[in-house]
């Protein structure tokens, strides 16, 4: 008896431990920003923290900035001037200055990966502008909720087909993988919006070797057949949008070249026409426009060896692992790419079609 | 009564325990390309073996190895079953120490080492004394409240996939198995089917039934390697300590109230070591007992806790955590393959005897 008595009167005791209350911060003690901003100095880095702030009826932005030799030093000594700790658990947009993009991203990378901090879904971006600007313009503009990085690349507000979305992880990966790299979307401030896109950076190894236009990242995403639906082409005799695409891929392999043949299927749908072509027409058009501006794409991506569409992926089967390694350097630029494009005009809109 | 249920399911999550841990990194590690092969390799002895510990039992129904091995004699006891004590106290060593890094590593970056290894020890601790039964009807609690969060997790994991990193499938090169990486993987094999031996005659089961747990861990050794070689890459994968969560932290599931899989997956992992934590725990405790009869179940556990901590706070980092896994492969194949063919080769001694 007198045992369970001292049982019982210890047990309340331990849900002392349970608060966790010898390091744990409160939520309103921690400050998590929800985009960060890397820029390359002559020596180490400087910092950009987008904190959103709860304001009277709104959600303003803070910009916080801070200078010193590695990222980690740097969010230290923003959260000591701070007076709460800095938690990057919910950053989800990185942006990086077009310097450091070009001098590599391998360290801060790897970086990322290393200390889980910052989460490895988040996207990340390239600033072709001056990024100091940037995220002051963005602390600037009235009735800017704090979230528009976030908003712009989320799938379900602002992204669209041709920004190229990619993530920590899949930087990670490019700068390891043996056969594959990654596009990453480029922004710039823009006149009348606050964002414009310039294209998407060509990134090779964690270092930036090409920039595609916005267009060309369009094909990218078809091609790594994520939806381009909603995508808007004008030809001259008509402008269609498109409905749905879907892209089948053959390889063949022989005398160590690699061909590949990928078939594009679009589905469109007329919105506008320019006096009145027949289907045939436009058809055949937008299939000889997409299909030049695909093999533009490769040829500018053989030459600077960067395999962002994964085509290295198809040949594992055919090429043993150590040859694979040198896939960029030796097989890549033999690459022979025949696209084949097919379009079906889904339908007409609202009008009949009443050309020849 | 049968309780063949407790004990598969028990099998079960102390399996996924151990396989989600280091297991991925090590098979990645120990080969380039075909990793099926070193994988397969594995699940054969592991079941071979698994099947020949359960034939032996099988000729001393009710009774556990203690108990068998003692009635063939002190050699036996010290041949086999010390050898036994060591690995389990060894393994719970490096399962506490290393469980409590990688918690430290993945999230929660601030809490101190020491704290972590206590909450590791104590509820172990706390279960053990209350005795086998109590352990296996905490194996089916703790399989209906994670199991299903698990199965979930493995499912969503599927989200970055990419086929075409399954090639070059065959390899020829077999010199993986002479690697420390391959031999280190063995912890998840061979660590965890000992238990089958010490719970009869307070638990008893049927031993076709052990067969359904295979069904459910063969999936689990599989999934565990291809699903990060899958996402990333071989080339890219061997550059992570957790393969298997790095993973897991690529899934984007908008829907999701939650923003990181990760943390269902690790918190029912640890539940599952914890209750492996446990098992070691009683039976390394059963072992003294039978040796030093007079002293209390209770007071050999907590003894053996308090071991355990002070040896888990005399290791400094996660290199000497590497070494221990290499001093303990020694102990782990002698018990791989002495226990389950002493066992059966006593049961065969035993047979003609008898007749």
């Amino acid at each position: 008896m007198l045992k369970k008595i001292i049982l019982f009167s210890v047990l309340p005791f331990l849900i002392f431990p349970l608060s966790g209350c010898w390091d744990n911060r409160d939520i309103n003690h921690r400050v998590m920003p929800i985009s960060i901003g890397v820029s390359k100095m002559d020596e180490g880095y400087k910092v950009f923290l987008q904190i959103p702030e709860p304001a009277p009826d709104r959600l303003g932005t803070r910009i916080v900035t801070g200078e010193g030799e590695t990222i980690n030093q740097i969010i230290d000594n923003i959260s000591v001037n701070m007076e709460s700790a800095v938690d990057l658990l919910h950053v989800k947009v990185i942006v990086v200055d077009k310097r450091l993009a070009e001098e590599g991203l391998n360290d801060l990378i790897s970086g990322f990966i290393r200390s889980r901090d910052v989460s490895a879904k988040a996207v990340i971006a390239i600033c072709d502008d001056d990024i100091d600007q940037f995220f002051q313009s963005m602390e600037n503009s009235e009735g800017q909720e704090g979230t528009i990085l976030l908003d712009y690349f989320e799938k379900y507000s602002g992204w669209d087909p041709h920004i190229a979305l990619s993530r920590v992880w899949e930087v990670y990966r490019s700068s390891h993988s043996y056969t594959r790299d990654v596009a990453i979307p480029m922004l710039k401030r823009g006149q009348t919006t606050f964002l414009e896109i310039v294209g998407s950076a060509v990134i090779k190894n964690g270092k930036l070797v090409e920039v595609i236009s916005s267009d060309e990242t369009l094909l990218y995403n078809a091609f790594k057949n994520k939806s381009t639906r909603g995508k808007i082409e004008v030809l001259d005799q008509a402008s269609v949008m498109v409905i749905s695409n879907d892209t089948d891929y053959k390889t063949e392999f022989t005398d160590q070249t690699p061909s590949l043949q990928t078939t594009f299927n679009f589905s469109v749908m007329i919105l506008e026409t320019n006096g009145n072509p027949s289907a045939q027409e436009i058809k055949k058009n937008l299939e000889e426009l997409l299909l030049d501006r695909y093999k533009a794409l490769v040829v500018k991506l053989k030459t600077s060896e960067a395999d962002i569409l994964g085509i290295g992926q198809h040949f594992r089967k055919e090429i043993p692992r150590k040859d694979l390694k040198n896939w960029r350097s030796d097989y890549y630029p033999n690459l022979e790419f025949n696209p084949i494009i097919h379009v079906d005009i889904q339908n007409y809109g609202n009008l009949k079609h009443t050309a020849n | 009564m049968d309780r063949s249920l407790q004990v598969v399911m028990m099998y079960i999550l102390t399996h996924l325990g151990l396989i989600f841990f280091l297991y991925p990194a090590n098979i990645i590690e120990s080969t380039d390309q075909g990793h099926w092969i070193p994988i397969s390799l594995g699940i054969i002895i592991h079941i071979a073996f698994v099947l020949l510990y359960l034939k032996g039992l099988s000729f001393f129904p009710g009774r556990n190895i203690i108990t068998i091995y003692s009635s063939f004699g002190k050699v036996y006891l010290i041949l086999f079953l010390l050898p036994v004590f060591l690995y389990f106290i060894s393994a719970a060593i490096i399962i506490v120490r290393a469980y409590s890094e990688i918690l430290t590593i993945i999230f929660l970056a601030n809490t101190p080492l020491w704290a972590l290894m206590a909450l590791l020890l104590f509820i172990p601790l706390f279960l053990s004394i209350q005795g086998v039964q109590a352990i296996f009807r905490t194996g089916i609690l703790v399989s209906f409240l994670f199991l299903p969060f698990l199965l979930f997790v493995l499912i969503v994991s599927f989200q970055n996939v990419d086929v075409s990193y399954l090639y070059p499938i065959w390899n020829n090169d077999f010199s993986f198995i002479t690697k420390q990486s391959y031999i280190n993987s063995f912890f998840a094999i061979s660590g965890g089917f000992l238990f089958l031996g010490f719970v009869q005659p307070e638990i008893s089961f049927q031993r076709k039934k052990i067969v359904i747990a295979f069904a459910a861990v063969i999936p689990a050794f599989i999934l565990s390697v291809y699903i990060p070689l899958l996402t990333f890459g071989k080339a890219t994968a061997e550059t992570f300590v957790f393969p298997f969560v790095l993973a897991l932290d690529t899934i984007a599931l908008s829907w999701i109230m939650f923003d990181r899989a990760t943390v269902f997956f690790l918190l029912s992992l640890i539940t599952f070591i914890m209750l492996f934590i446990t098992l070691v725990l009683w039976k390394a405790s059963i072992i003294i007992h039978h040796s030093f009869p007079s002293i209390k179940t209770g007071y050999i556990v907590a003894a053996l806790t308090i071991v355990i901590y002070i040896a888990c706070l005399l290791i400094p980092n996660w290199q000497q955590v590497q070494m221990l896994f290499k001093w303990n492969s020694v102990l782990r194949f002698y018990v791989l393959f002495t226990v389950p063919l002493s066992i059966c080769f006593l049961g065969h001694l035993s047979k003609k005897k008898v007749y």
